[in-house]
């Protein structure tokens, strides 16, 4: 994964658009925040659907939830700047988004608890009680 | 909003890291390091936070979601993970399928965002030709060039005062989730003592019931 | 005072009530039950009598005049019926009309123009009429109603004590009185209405308690039967009377007696053969009458009704309701007078109905149902002195009846309380020994229905058969007058025969014993364990409970011999001597003797009047002088003035000079054929010879009969059995009633019931046969629809399902792997597709 990531960016290094890029490089914009969140959130999404362990896979939700508020707050950053008079709704929702997300995760580790209580395993393909 | 010059540098850095990080969390073997490299990624997000002049959205970000929710994670990596990984090492990736699919989906994902973002970041570019610049915007203080913004007194404001309502429901969506947590990590017999049941009663109970011992955690 | 009598109902009304409702949950005591309902009656006697003496003989006395309670407010709006159409007897107001119209036109015309006419044409509208009816509930006080309430009231009042007497020791002494007390305010009404749907009502109330009373001791079978046969016949007649007061209402628009009968003396007399609207509501009428006055042929209840307490055969089938029907006659004279044809009927009927029952009276030997068919007898009379138009006289005798019958109930009663609830004149004799007050009081009675001058019967029948002997009212009217006096003769015959049976004589109870108990039959039921109800043979009468074994018998040395003879085991006897009723019982039979007596003179005839130098003497106590006003004289085509214009009246009825035949028989009615009294009246040129001639006739008559009487029951009593025994067939056909009874039952009640059969085969075989063959035709279609759907149609449907189950089912298993991640991939690949389409028409 590590290997395809950075044999990814090597390429665009390499690519033809090396001045634009370096351009943009070095006057980031709104497009290269949501990129990075959109990144972080992809890996989460990797992270969840690929990995065994119960606990990683809340980590990744997690990185999830980062990855959207970077968005938010991004949009909220140009909004701003843009003029908009909701401009800082995104750093509001923002807010929220954390509460949720500390609630969910107090809630979610507690059935993780209460799992390994029962089944004593944190694999999740050894849970699979709903298998037909 | 374009950033320039070490506002620039700094952007990268931390985009860098929090990518970086995030990819490591999820690649790492032991949970304990994919929690501290969570709790990196995090904090460089904070710091992005910091240079899109959301201050305020920082402090949070660390106070609450590394100083809370990973302090939680660690403890519950403690509780259950140890166990578990003292059993020998085992798989960290699921079967192969499921891993190939996942993969596939989430490079087609790849693809997608970033092509939509720079479709869409060019519909908003004739949108807005001319965003101010951030330093048109900040008027300054007596003393030069201060970068400090009023957001945090802003988002004050408004969270008090036109998202009041989200903020009671949120603060009622946390006092469900504290009950709920406390409900669900709950032992027999704390149940049992909660109830004030007898212990004799308590024996009776379970020959009874033999699905209520397994609330008894079998390892202590 | 005249605007109390509304109290006059009401408060028996009140005791009957308070005794009904409250007697047995408070438990009240004999003496009050029988002081509240003896208390109540005398109050309304006593309000009666000072009503109806201010009416006729107070300051401002109204008489003749009707007095309605409306007049001073008491008037009850009770069926407010609105718009009726009055389309009947429109040829009769047509006819009436032109009368009408025809007498102003020739009032209009000055003598010249009068004598000048030839003829006159006069017309009337035969359009149809409608009237506002609007029947009230208010009471009317004429000299009719008058003589009724005293009757009902103080008789009432004299059976009342009586009954306190006799009824001691029941345990339903507060039902008897509560109906007795019902009955009282029925009849009162009955007698007090002012229109013809009140005293329907009354009808029917008395009907009611008749019921009631006459199965009084409800657990007896006989007594039951006899209650429902007496309702069962009576509204027989109510349906009759009901359709008449229908054609009261649609041919006069109103049911007020005042309204009807202003208008129905206008309207032509119809004669025999003529058969109008009139008719057919005087046959209606009569049919009530009939029923509730035991006439042929709705006369069999009455005997049976002796099943009920003696009280109530006195009072309900002698004095009062029997009497309801003779009360309707005559306050519906004015329509039967229209009738003539109607009026025959009555008289034929009433006469069939006194020779019938009289001849069925000399065989029996119940005492009570000897009594009843006298009663029978007699209403026979009222109703033949109404036939032949001498309604007054018909109320005259319906007086002096009363106070003789009830008295003979009474004394009866007493006789039978006396021997213990023995009702079988067999078993009696020699009762004026230990019975003196009953036996004088019971003579006086017996006096009086044979008509025995001075005595009350004879001064009413007299005038009967005087009456029927010279009406020109019908024709036949000596046919009348001949089964009359025969009836009269075996009256006196039957009566002299009780008398003999029952007080003179040995006393045939010292060798058989006599009482209640004293029936073989209830002996060995006794002895088996059985109660007094179950014995096998019935026996007459009421019999309320007593001490088992009771009766009258010889009386024993000792206890031993007492056992012996009789052999009942060992419980208790009751007394062995007949014994004198307790006063509370011969005070009241004193009164009525002493009216019977008496009770006459108020009706004391023309043929008198050379004694009293008036044809009617007395003024306004006499009775033809206070009820005249109330009967409608046809010739004057107005009812009857009052005093000074009865002489016309007397004159009318013999106005023809009574010389030649031709004309004797002449009047309104026309030409009605021989007239006996006219006929003897030719013959002896005068006439009070001819009346005297005929009170001769029927006095001697009532001696044939006593003669006889003594002469089989007291001097010679084997003749008794020897001509019983000649005349074997006649002595079968009296003794078994002419077996009216039994052919009933085969005609009317086993046909009846045949048709009931027929009908109920009808409908459970053919009816419900048809509604179960569509039920089973429904249930046969849904068998059928139910095997298609079974087997055609679930058979596809499950072989298609299991088709599709074994085809699908192991790919979508292979969806469900339990594998929380899969669900999360899946979830992925639902978000992507939902961007691309959210975001599709921007992409592509």
């Amino acid at each position: 994964m590590l290997n395809f990531t950075l044999a990814f960016l090597l390429q665009q290094v390499e690519d033809d658009r090396f001045a634009q890029m370096r351009h943009a490089a070095a006057n980031p914009d709104l497009s290269k925040f949501l990129v990075i969140g959109a990144l972080l959130f992809i890996i989460g999404v990797a992270g969840v659907l690929t990995r065994r362990n119960i606990i990683v896979i809340f980590m990744s939700i997690e990185l999830i939830l980062n990855a959207a508020n970077l968005n938010f707050i991004a949009f909220s950053r140009y909004l701003r700047e843009t003029g908009s008079a909701n401009a800082l709704a995104g750093q509001i929702f923002t807010v929220f988004i954390i509460v949720v997300a500390a609630a969910e995760a107090a809630i979610g580790l507690g059935i993780v608890i209460a799992l390994y209580r029962n089944k004593e395993t944190i694999w999740v393909d050894e849970i699979d009680l709903l298998k037909w | 909003m374009i950033l320039s010059g070490y506002e620039a540098l700094f952007f990268w850095i931390f985009g860098l890291a929090a990518i970086f990080a995030g990819l490591l969390t999820v690649m790492a073997r032991n949970a304990v390091h994919s929690a501290l490299f969570l709790i990196s990624s995090l904090v460089s997000v904070a710091a992005l936070f910091v240079l899109a002049r959301a201050e305020f959205i920082a402090g949070v970000q660390i106070l609450v979601y590394v100083g809370g929710v990973m302090v939680l994670f660690l403890f519950v990596i403690m509780l259950v993970n140890v166990g578990a990984e003292e059993r020998g090492r085992e798989e960290i990736f699921n079967n192969q399928r499921q891993v190939t699919a996942s993969l596939v989906f989430c490079l087609l994902l790849v693809g997608g965002v970033l092509y939509a973002v720079n479709r869409g970041y060019s519909g908003l570019q004739t949108l807005h030709p001319n965003p101010a610049s951030q330093d048109q915007l900040h008027a300054t203080s007596a003393t030069g060039s201060s970068q400090i913004t009023k957001d945090t007194e802003r988002v004050g404001g408004s969270l008090y005062r036109y998202a009041s309502l989200p903020f009671e429901i949120a603060s009622v969506l946390l006092l469900v989730a504290i009950i709920g947590s406390v409900m669900l990590a709950r032992t027999l017999r704390q149940e049992a003592s909660a109830d004030d049941v007898a212990p004799e009663v308590l024996q009776e109970e379970l020959a009874r019931d033999p699905l209520l011992a397994q609330l008894e955690p079998k390892s202590e | 005072m005249q605007k109390y009598i509304w109290l006059v109902p009401l408060l028996p009304l009140i005791g009957a009530a308070i005794n009904g409702l409250l007697g047995r949950k408070l438990r009240f005591s004999e003496t009050l039950i029988g002081g509240i309902a003896v208390g109540s009656v005398a109050l309304s006697f006593l309000i009666s009598v000072a009503a109806v003496y201010s009416y006729g003989f107070g300051g401002h006395a109204e008489w003749p005049k009707p007095y309605l309670t409306s007049q001073d407010g008491f008037s009850f709006n009770w069926i407010p019926g609105g718009a009726v159409r009055v389309n009947q007897g429109s040829e009769a107001r047509i006819q009436v009309e032109l009368q009408k119209n025809l007498e102003e036109r020739l009032a209009a015309m000055t003598p010249e123009e009068r004598s000048q006419t030839k003829g006159i044409i006069v017309g009337a509208s035969d359009s149809p009429r409608s009237a506002l009816l609007n029947i009230e509930w208010s009471y009317q006080l004429d000299p009719l109603s008058s003589i009724f309430m005293l009757i009902v009231t103080g008789v009432g009042l004299c059976i009342f004590v009586f009954a306190t007497g006799y009824m001691h020791g029941e345990a339903g002494f507060y039902r008897f009185f509560a109906y007795m007390g019902l009955f009282m305010f029925a009849m009162l009404v009955l007698v007090m209405g002012s229109n013809f749907v009140m005293i329907f009502v009354g009808w029917e109330g008395v009907g009611l308690c008749s019921y009631l009373l006459i199965g009084y001791y409800f657990d007896r079978q006989e007594a039951a039967n006899a209650s429902r046969k007496a309702f069962i016949t009576n509204r027989i007649g109510d349906f009759g009377f009901a359709l008449a007061i229908f054609g009261v209402i649609a041919t006069f628009g109103s049911a007020q007696y005042t309204d009807v009968f202003n208008q129905a003396k206008a309207y032509p007399i119809e004669l025999l053969g003529q058969w109008g609207i009139l008719s057919w509501i005087a046959l209606g009428l009569f049919v009530g009458a009939c029923g509730k006055s035991a006439q042929l042929p709705l006369h069999v209840w009455l005997p049976d009704a002796m099943a009920g307490p003696t009280p109530v055969s006195a009072l309900i089938h002698a004095a009062t309701m029997v009497t309801a029907g003779l009360y309707m006659v005559t306050r519906t004279n004015v329509i039967f007078q229209h009738s003539q044809t109607m009026l025959l009927v009555v008289a034929l009927i009433g006469a069939a109905t006194a020779i019938f029952a009289a001849t069925i009276g000399i065989t029996q030997n119940d005492i009570k149902k000897v009594l009843a068919y006298s009663t029978v007898s007699q209403l026979g009379f009222m109703f033949m002195a109404c036939g032949v138009g001498a309604f007054v006289i018909g109320i005259f005798h319906v007086m002096t009846h009363a106070f003789f019958k009830a008295l003979m109930f009474l004394g009866a009663g007493s006789v039978i309380h006396g021997m213990h609830h023995e009702q079988d004149m067999r078993r009696m004799g020699g009762l004026k020994r230990y019975m003196p007050y009953t036996y004088w009081t019971f003579m006086a009675g017996w006096l009086a229905i044979c008509g025995i001058i001075p005595f009350s019967g004879f001064w009413s029948k007299d005038e009967i058969l005087w009456n029927a002997a010279s009406t020109t009212h019908i024709p036949l009217g000596w046919i009348v007058w001949a089964i009359g006096t025969i009836a009269a003769t075996c009256t006196a015959f039957y009566m002299t025969r009780l008398m003999a049976m029952t007080f003179w004589g040995t006393e045939r109870f010292l060798e058989a014993p006599a009482g209640g108990e004293a029936d073989e039959a209830h002996a060995a039921a006794y002895d088996k364990g059985l109660t007094q109800h179950d014995a096998l043979r019935p026996s007459a009468g009421d019999r309320p409970r007593h001490e088992p074994g009771e009766h009258v018998g010889p009386v024993h040395e000792d206890v031993e011999d007492h056992l012996a003879t009789h052999g009942h085991g060992g419980h208790a006897h009751g007394a062995h001597r007949p014994h004198e009723s307790p006063p509370s019982m011969w005070v009241p039979l004193a009164v009525l003797a002493v009216l019977a007596v008496i009770g006459g003179f108020v009706g004391i005839g023309p043929a008198f009047r050379t004694v009293t130098r008036s044809e009617h003497p007395g003024g306004r106590l006499n009775i033809v002088t206070w009820l005249n006003p109330v009967i409608w004289n046809p010739s004057t085509r107005e009812f009857n003035a009052a005093e000074g214009a009865h002489e016309a009246v007397v004159e009318t009825e013999h106005a023809a000079p009574p010389t030649e035949g031709a004309e004797a028989g002449a009047s309104v009615y026309g030409h009605t054929g021989f007239n006996l009294a006219h006929s003897v009246e030719a013959a002896t040129h005068s006439e009070l010879a001819t009346e005297w001639i005929f009170i001769v006739i029927s006095l001697v008559v009532a001696g044939i009969g006593m003669l006889l009487g003594g002469l089989f029951y007291v001097w010679r009593p084997q003749l008794a059995a020897i001509w019983a025994q000649r005349l074997r067939p006649l002595y079968a056909a009296s003794y078994n009633k002419y077996w009216v009874d039994e052919f009933y039952g085969w005609a009317v009640t086993r046909r009846t019931m045949d048709v009931a059969r027929a009908v109920y085969a009808f409908d459970s075989r053919i009816v419900d046969g048809i509604v179960n063959g569509l039920a089973g035709l429904s249930r046969l279609f849904s068998r059928i629809v139910g095997g298609v759907d079974k087997y055609f149609v679930d058979g596809i449907v499950n072989t298609v399902a299991a088709f599709i189950m074994r085809l699908m089912s192991p790919l979508f298993r292979a969806a469900q792997t339990g594998f929380t991640q899969n669900y999360a991939l899946v979830m992925v690949l639902g978000l992507m597709a939902a961007v691309v389409i959210f975001f599709a028409r921007d992409i592509f």
